[in-house]
């Protein structure tokens, strides 16, 4: 973990409403991992105030550059998408524990919904430079949110949508399930996105017998353990766990789902 | 220049301290900042019994400002000896352990366990969490109670005892009172505004205890004004703290009458706040030709 002042390499539209930032990475920085994220500033002044907490999507060591996905949804990420090359970028990264690599001879398929495409991206990239890459699943709600401009050649991918208007026709947890099937694989669940998409990507965990990580989400205060603001409900001895420490990547038969 | 603020038997090397529930307990933020420099680390509030906290979401963002419902979640007093007591012991600048409960005999307890313990500079009495059902706030709104509860804690411990204050009552100043009368060393205040978002899509508050406390900047001239009229109010030093983001808010404090101020929500956008608030501070005292933090106080009726 550390304070990182870079500068912003390219903020781009890759689908309506969803943009890619790329920054500079300095070589002293630690280099984050998939499932691990980064906290910025979007302006100096008091609104907004907080940081924002957003999954590295990317990180390329030999480029010096790390990238984010986001999605513009209110005023903190509105500004965001005003950043241009040179702009000072002020971060707190890599944060957090990232995505452990699957189990010798399990195939891992990858499960992104909407904005969780950021981190299985990632993901699905580097598994894609061992002996077992996996099955990158991205489900949107139409064909104008999938993030095709920065799908990678080198990584099996399968989109799909709510309504059928790109890829397949249903949700990326039904389309992994025919997947698994047809593959007949041992298979090892990574998830990231909608809350319901990862209790589904769960449940089809458990019907399989299968192990399987969700990047969870919730709203950060500090974001390096101090505050206790970002907490799920998990079993065990602890009733809660942070999702900046102990998270955000959980084995899903630690959280508490209902 | 002497920035060192004597409270009560102790002495803080520097005005400059990090608010309770804001730090964790200093290893939280060791990779981010030189301790080393801050005046007074508060601890993260300890109970006597472990607390799991409130359900989610804890913290919602408002204009300028953010409203929490953590609920005290700490390991109890337990806990805090086997797994923060060796850190603390480790720390580099003071420790100020934030003392909570729900009535008078929970607050007695942190303190009669862990008076020994030379790692602990200070105590700071938290009678003011708004996110707890019982105790906190409502013992913290009686000055009866107040004065009683200090008087009993007073006999404890000779560690300075610094009584935290809420905002959330019609006059802070006969509280303040209160705690001087009971033999505080000194009063820190304001604590968090009792606030509420109602999301209007879901219709009902966001938090799941409907309220919570507000912090940032949007309360500093609340916090402001409550350390001018409680400064005038006792004799005992006064611990300003509510909004402070830059080295001026600070500033604006100690004219007001703080001895020492703390930072707080500021500590999760701002690694750097401290060194700045601190810098800042000296940098004003040069200017002004000020010797010790009291000179501060000269200026503002």
């Amino acid at each position: 973990m550390a304070h990182i002042v870079t500068s912003v390499l390219e903020n781009r539209p890759v689908a309506q409403d969803y943009y890619e930032l790329r920054m500079a990475w300095p070589s002293w920085a630690p280099a984050p991992q998939p499932g691990q994220f980064l906290t910025l500033r979007t302006v100096d002044g008091p609104v907004p105030l907080l940081r924002r907490p957003f999954a590295f999507s990317g990180f390329d060591r030999a480029d010096s550059a790390a990238s984010i996905i986001y999605q513009r949804r209110g005023h903190a990420t509105t500004l965001m998408t005003a950043k241009r090359p040179f702009d000072p970028f002020d971060i707190l990264a890599p944060l957090g524990n990232g995505f452990p690599d699957p189990k010798s001879g399990r195939r891992p398929i990858l499960i992104a919904g909407g904005i969780g495409m950021g981190p299985m991206l990632f993901l699905a990239e580097r598994l894609a430079q061992t002996p077992y890459p996996g099955i990158l699943i991205i489900g949107a709600r139409s064909a104008q949110y999938l993030p095709r401009v920065v799908l990678s050649r080198s990584v099996q991918t399968i989109l799909c949508t709510d309504d059928g208007s790109a890829g397949r026709k249903g949700t990326a947890v039904d389309i992994a399930r025919e997947e698994i099937r047809q593959e007949g694989c041992a298979p090892e669940l990574y998830l990231c996105g909608p809350h319901g998409m990862l209790a589904a990507g769960h449940a089809l965990a458990e019907e399989l017998d299968a192990p399987s990580w969700v990047a969870m989400e919730q709203t950060m205060g500090c974001a390096v353990g101090a505050c206790m603001g970002c907490v799920v409900r998990v079993h065990g001895g602890e009733e809660y766990a942070r999702v900046c420490m102990e998270g955000p990547v959980f084995d899903s038969r630690t959280i508490i789902w209902t | 220049m002497d920035l060192s603020v004597r409270i009560g038997s102790g002495t803080l090397p520097n005005p400059v301290g990090v608010a309770s529930g804001t730090f964790g307990y200093g290893s939280e933020y060791e990779k981010l900042i030189d301790l080393s420099i801050i005046g007074a680390l508060y601890t993260k509030a300890v109970t006597p019994e472990p607390r799991p906290g409130n359900a989610t979401p804890r913290i919602i963002e408002t204009a300028a400002g953010m409203l929490n419902s953590i609920g005290l979640a700490n390991n109890g007093l337990a806990g805090f000896k086997t797994a923060k007591i060796p850190y603390l012991r480790t720390l580099p600048c003071p420790a100020v352990v934030n003392v909570a409960g729900s009535k008078g005999d929970d607050y007695a307890k942190v303190i009669e366990e862990l008076a020994g313990e030379d790692c602990i500079w200070g105590w700071e009495v938290n009678l003011s969490c708004p996110n707890v059902k019982t105790g906190g706030l409502a013992l913290g709104t009686d000055p009866t109670e107040v004065e009683q509860l200090t008087s009993r804690l007073r006999k404890l411990s000779s560690k300075p005892l610094i009584i935290k204050l809420t905002p959330n009552v019609t006059d802070i100043t006969a509280i303040a009172r209160a705690a001087e009368s009971g033999g505080a060393d000194a009063v820190s205040c304001i604590n968090t505004l009792v606030g509420m978002v109602i999301d209007t899509k879901a219709l009902r508050p966001v938090l799941p205890g409907k309220t919570g406390g507000l912090s940032g900047p949007a309360i500093l001239p609340v916090g402001l004004a409550a350390v001018y009229r409680v400064a005038r109010a006792v004799t005992i030093p006064v611990v300003g703290l509510g909004g402070i983001t830059e080295a001026d808010h600070a500033i604006q404090y100690l004219l007001a009458g703080a001895h020492a101020i703390q930072i707080g929500t500021a500590n999760f956008i701002d690694p750097t706040v401290h060194q700045k608030v601190l810098d800042g501070i000296q940098a004003f005292a040069v200017l002004h030709n000020l010797q010790s933090i009291p000179d501060f106080h000269q200026f503002i009726e």
